[in-house]
């Protein structure tokens, strides 16, 4: 293994490391700020395949830099009389950097770059900035059509994130509609509900997919015999009728205590799922499938009449997992990436073309069938995304 | 099928890249990463709550509750220094240093804590303060915002835990960071506490395989701690010039390991 291979971006050299670490005892007599230089390296020149950069006190040298994709490894060389921090960066973003280098000193710093334009900070603030351009190879145009598993691990967890903080979210809300209920409070007890159901709608496509929690959260009275007065009828729908059709929390505090329990479930065991790439765009259209099927042809919330609100809800929800995987997709190709975003932004004045209807009681049913239709094109573009991405 | 693809069309860069012992990147990292978000998030909020306070003092002039608040309220920076610093213009404005300045201390767009520090500590004043405390507080609350939409990169967030100890070595050892207050120990307790969560989040993806290493890492890191430890004050530290000779030397030590031994994290989880 050659001392560059075992190096990482923002990390001291192996080498030197190495030689801190066998000096250990050395370190400790010099201590302090000593011990701090002793990880960068003196001036000496520079190894084959290294760019090397020199910053001087206005400026760097070269100020133009072009590198191919993938990996590449930069000495800076610290020419001016102060400590400075090299950093490439993407817009705001830093890609990478090596921070306090002393004057004087060299230190490296191995980036694994994606083809574009990068500014490189060259010393003080107020100096003018490099530029560095990234070349497409053949490598980086392959990883754009199929990009590694690694690429999917950052939208997976950001999901993972969401999901966690909409439904502790909706855990709370469930709580909060628990203490209204108890307390005989009908409007705290409505806005607590509509909390908890915007909250819902947000994970639904991955809890919808949870069968004993969705059937104990989210049962509609037209799927049980007994309608309203099935004892399955249990859950959200069951406080939504009580609410809206009695105006009162009577009866209620089963329901309410069973809802904040399941709620707390349904949130642990979202936290226990494991998801693959596939699944990010797979649920998402899935859902958007399941909401023209059924809940906007036949309307979910029967005597509460908000049902426009909670499938603006739900897009919101679709939306998470695919605007993760968008920086790939407009990578792949951009087309998908277009209509996928089109058919966000569709879907979207569809339903707010409704904001006239009080209820959604008032929404007929050819209109129904055209925000459905919205529904599954949303679908149909969404569909696009695992294969554009290598995932079938 | 569609993710053993994947190890087959990687494996080869990966040897190239990473020596023989290269591992492949696991979906495996996707809770540790979503925990660490979450860690991120929680202390990002609190600094926001703690410098709301910090500021409310500069700005009504109370030097000493100024002072006193002074280092608690970067402590939550410092753990979560590997993802704040990734926005070079909000780091710049928290964070950075009069050396990045032409006029140093002199030079008006010198900003941020140390700006703060600079007044609070050598002119003993808050005078002229409020601007940069106004300013410092719509930064860390646009820190908050962004990290909120930010996919952490999972590189950056293993990387960390070396990127901290570095910070150590680098900033907090020499006593560069806090050069007018000396409370470099409460921002090392930061960096040290941001590391060691790293660590704790990607135990289990190693634990087996890696044994000897993490065994190597804990004891580190119990050096570090107990040292530490018999400089804390109250809720927070002593200055830095009380550190004894001997336990900065010890304290170099184990961090420059530390982050030695930390810097190979990412290519044991596959991130290289």
């Amino acid at each position: 293994m050659s001392s560059l291979d075992s190096q990482r971006g923002g990390a001291p050299s192996s080498r030197l490391v190495t030689i801190a670490l066998v000096g250990a005892a050395v370190l400790a007599l010099l201590g302090g700020g000593a011990f701090y230089l002793a990880s960068q390296k003196a001036a000496r020149p520079v190894e084959a395949g290294v760019i090397a950069v020199r910053v001087g006190a206005k400026a760097c040298e070269p100020m133009d830099l072009t590198v191919p994709a993938g990996r590449s490894v930069f000495e800076i060389e610290n020419a001016s009389d102060r400590p400075i921090e090299w950093e490439i960066l993407d817009g705001v973003m830093v890609v990478e950097e090596r921070e306090n280098i002393a004057p004087g000193f060299k230190s490296q710093l191995a980036a694994r770059l994606k083809p574009g334009s990068y500014d490189i900070t060259c010393g003080l603030l107020s100096n003018p900035r490099g530029k560095l351009t990234v070349t497409a190879s053949a490598h980086s145009e392959a990883e754009k059509a199929k990009p590694p598993l690694k690429a999917f691990i950052g939208p997976l967890s950001e999901y993972k994130v969401y999901l966690a903080l909409q439904s502790g979210q909706m855990a709370r809300s469930a709580g909060t509609l628990t203490a209204a209920v108890k307390a005989g409070d009908v409007a705290a007890a409505l806005a607590a509900y509509a909390d908890a159901r915007t909250a819902y709608r947000h994970v639904e496509a991955v809890s919808g997919r949870i069968a004993d929690i969705e059937n104990a959260i989210d049962p509609v009275a037209a799927y049980l015999s007994g309608r309203e007065q099935d004892p399955a009828f249990i859950g959200f729908h069951r406080i939504e009728f009580g609410l809206w059709k009695q105006n009162a929390t009577d009866g209620l505090e089963p329901f309410a205590d069973r809802l904040a329990a399941d709620a707390t479930t349904l949130r642990d065991r979202l936290k226990a799922l494991k998801f693959e790439p596939a699944d990010l765009a797979g649920n998402a259209s899935r859902e958007a499938r399941r909401l023209a099927e059924g809940p906007v042809i036949s309307g979910d919330n029967l005597y509460a009449g908000d049902d426009l609100a909670e499938f603006a809800a739900a897009v919101d929800g679709l939306d998470k997992p695919v605007s993760l995987l968008l920086p790939l997709v407009s990578e792949a190709s951009p087309d998908t990436a277009k209509a996928v975003t089109e058919a966000f932004a569709a879907t979207r004045a569809d339903i707010a073309s409704h904001a006239g209807a009080a209820t959604y009681a008032d929404v007929p049913a050819d209109a129904r069938k055209t925000l459905a239709a919205s529904f599954d094109a949303l679908a149909a573009a969404i569909d696009r995304i695992n294969p554009a991405l290598g995932l079938e | 099928m569609r993710i053993s693809s994947f190890a087959g069309a990687s494996a080869l860069a990966l040897v190239l890249s990473s020596g023989a012992f290269a591992q492949e990147a696991s979906l495996d990292l996707v809770e540790p990463i979503a925990e660490y978000k979450i860690y991120v998030s929680e202390n990002v909020a609190k600094l926001v709550e703690d410098t709301t306070a910090f500021v409310a003092a500069v700005k009504a002039g109370e030097v000493d509750k100024a002072k006193a608040l002074f280092a608690p309220t970067r402590v939550s920076y410092e753990a979560i220094e590997p993802i704040a610093e990734l926005f070079s213009d909000l780091d710049v404005a928290i964070d950075s240093r009069a050396d990045d300045y032409e006029k140093a201390e002199a030079d008006p767009e010198f900003p941020g804590f140390h700006r703060i520090e600079y007044g609070l500590w050598e002119k003993n004043s808050t005078e002229g303060l409020e601007p940069v405390a106004d300013k410092l507080l719509a930064d860390v609350k646009e820190l908050e915002s962004r990290i909120a939409s930010l996919t952490f990169p999972p590189e950056k967030v293993v990387g960390g835990a070396a990127v901290l100890m570095e910070e150590v070595a680098a900033t907090k050892i020499s006593g560069e960071e806090d050069r007018y207050s000396h409370t470099d120990l409460w921002d090392f307790r930061g960096n040290f506490d941001g590391a060691r969560k790293i660590v704790e989040l990607v135990r289990p993806l190693i634990a087996d395989k890696e044994a000897d290493f993490l065994k190597t890492v804990d004891a580190n890191f119990d050096t570090v701690d107990t040292t530490l430890l018999k400089y804390k004050d109250g809720d927070g530290y002593v200055t830095y010039d009380k550190l004894s000779e001997d336990d900065r030397k010890v304290l170099a030590a184990a961090v420059n390991t530390l982050a030695e031994d930390l810097s190979t994290l990412r290519g044991k989880l596959g991130l290289d």
